[in-house]
């Protein structure tokens, strides 16, 4: 059928404007990258947020003079709680104990003191969905009711700033990548409609002897698609280049940064969204295509 | 076969054809005639739906224009073979192409296009020239090729506006003969043209136009 004529004029289009089809398709590809480099961002910064759960507890110091009995008592309240998912008692010679692991060398700040100054304390771990600032803080007042408690501590501020970067990574990125693909959608359109006006003597043929609005398409559409396609397939050459650096080269250097993942399914992404977007752009480019 | 009743066009409050009313039947060849400007190019535009009509119905092989979708141009445009003034050949295709796009507007198979093609380019005796490319042809093959490219797609109705335009008498000659052979195969056909020569002694329909009105018919 048409569809292998339009493959060859197509073809033969690209061939003809080689030079400026390449640079559209490296503009694409710059596009892709950042968008990439963008998602990389938000995707660690993701799981950072996502691993915090696991690693957030609540301290809870209890009044001074409390038998372990009591605790016991406060622990069986505590686990009542459907936000709790374990509670564990610190005594106040065992968190002494822990102090003094924690300063190593430096305990002779501990020196001189008659007695343990430290309050027993329960350590509670939240269920991973009220890891939030809403969910904390709820839990929080719930605990603060209970007898015997002196103080609930949660690392109020730093769970809201925890929470309001990844709310910042996250409109911020999303823009970024709104407005790379509206770029890209955009270098798409503009190759296109000069290809399609650099050819209207010829379209205008093609109508007056027939031809259907899909086959006036099927051309501009292929060159769209091979240009989304191409710039694809080179930010993900070029993405590969950023995640070998990065997790070869750099991390030799600052181990730390092996901590940060890279979401490998980005490769087979980047052509798959290039062809979409490169589609995209030809579609606006070609409009309605009228035939009278 | 084609029917113009009371059709008015208009180009900027001007009219370019007033009130026409004629019928041409299946298998007729008729020949429109009057000066530059008439309105015989902007009746062929209509009847070829390159121009709407601002009054007055048209119907072409019973397809009322009026009631005809856009999406549907495309398939009556393929029973309307057009030799049009300025050629419209593509610069950038040999001779073969220029006639196999037309079939392949039809979405026909390359195998089936090849023979097709040729045995058209032989009617029109450019077969030897099926690698030219159109600049590289004098004034009567481009005509030729424009012909071939017309009738290829077998249609039902064959336009030509001034075919025989800037051609010597002999290639003039040439081609009436070809349009005669192609509406002696029960083809429609129209001819727009200043030169009476073409029409002359033919024993066909002659349509005198003049400012926009048919002011008269006449057998050639």
């Amino acid at each position: 059928m048409y569809l292998l004529y339009s493959l060859r004029l197509a073809i033969q289009s690209l061939w003809r404007e080689k030079w400026i089809n390449l640079l559209s398709v490296l503009t694409i590809a710059a596009g892709l990258f950042m968008i990439t480099l963008t998602f990389f961002v938000v995707y660690n910064i993701d799981l950072a947020t996502k691993r915090l759960p696991a690693r957030f507890s609540v301290m809870l110091y209890l009044n001074d003079g409390l038998s372990e009995q009591e605790a016991g008592s406060i622990i069986a309240q505590l686990k009542k709680n459907n936000a709790v998912e374990q509670a564990r008692y610190i005594a106040k010679d065992k968190a002494l104990e822990e102090l003094k692991g924690v300063l190593k060398n430096a305990d002779y700040i501990l020196e001189g003191m008659d007695e343990n100054p430290l309050p027993a304390s329960i350590e509670i771990k939240l269920k991973k969905e009220s890891v939030n600032i809403a969910g904390v803080k709820k839990v929080a007042a719930e605990i603060k009711k209970i007898k015997g408690i002196a103080e609930v501590e949660y690392g109020e501020q730093f769970l809201n700033s925890i929470h309001s970067i990844k709310g910042m990574a996250k409109a911020g990125s999303l823009s970024l990548i709104i407005i790379m693909s509206a770029g890209v959608i955009f270098v798409c359109y503009s190759t296109i409609k000069i290809a399609f006006y650099r050819r209207k003597e010829e379209i205008e043929t093609f109508k007056l002897l027939g031809a259907t609005r899909g086959f006036i398409r099927a051309p501009f559409v292929i060159e769209g698609s091979v240009l989304g396609i191409s710039g694809g397939i080179a930010s993900a050459a070029a993405a590969f280049v950023f995640y070998y650096v990065l997790f070869y080269k750099v991390t030799a250097a600052i181990p730390i940064l092996k901590i940060l993942v890279f979401p490998f399914e980005t490769f087979p992404a980047l052509p798959v969204a290039g062809l979409l977007l490169g589609i995209g752009g030809a579609v606006i480019a070609l409009g309605r295509i009228r035939f009278s | 076969m084609i029917h113009f009743s009371n059709v008015t066009k208009f180009y900027e409050r001007q009219a370019a054809i007033k009130n026409v009313t004629f019928s041409i039947e299946k298998g007729e060849m008729v020949f429109m005639t009057g000066p530059s400007g008439a309105g015989k190019s902007t009746l062929l535009k209509i009847i070829y739906l390159s121009e709407k009509p601002d009054e007055g119905s048209v119907t072409i092989a019973e397809w009322d224009l009026s009631k005809l979708k856009e999406s549907s141009i495309p398939f009556l445009r393929r029973n309307i073979g057009v030799v049009f003034q300025d050629f419209r050949l593509l610069d950038n295709r040999n001779v073969f192409d220029n006639v196999a796009i037309a079939l392949r507007i039809r979405g026909m198979l390359d195998s089936e296009i090849q023979d097709w093609v040729m045995e058209i380019l032989k009617m029109v005796n450019l077969r030897h020239k099926a690698d030219s490319f159109p600049q590289a042809l004098s004034g009567g093959e481009q005509q030729r090729v424009v012909i071939a490219r017309a009738i290829v797609g077998e249609p039902t109705i064959l336009l030509a506006d001034e075919p025989t335009g800037n051609l010597d008498t002999d290639t003039a000659a040439g081609i009436t003969r070809l349009f005669k052979e192609i509406n002696a195969r029960g083809t429609t056909v129209v001819i727009a043209t200043h030169n009476r020569e073409l029409y002359r002694n033919t024993g066909r329909r002659v349509f005198r136009i003049d400012s926009g009105n048919i002011v008269g018919e006449e057998i050639g």
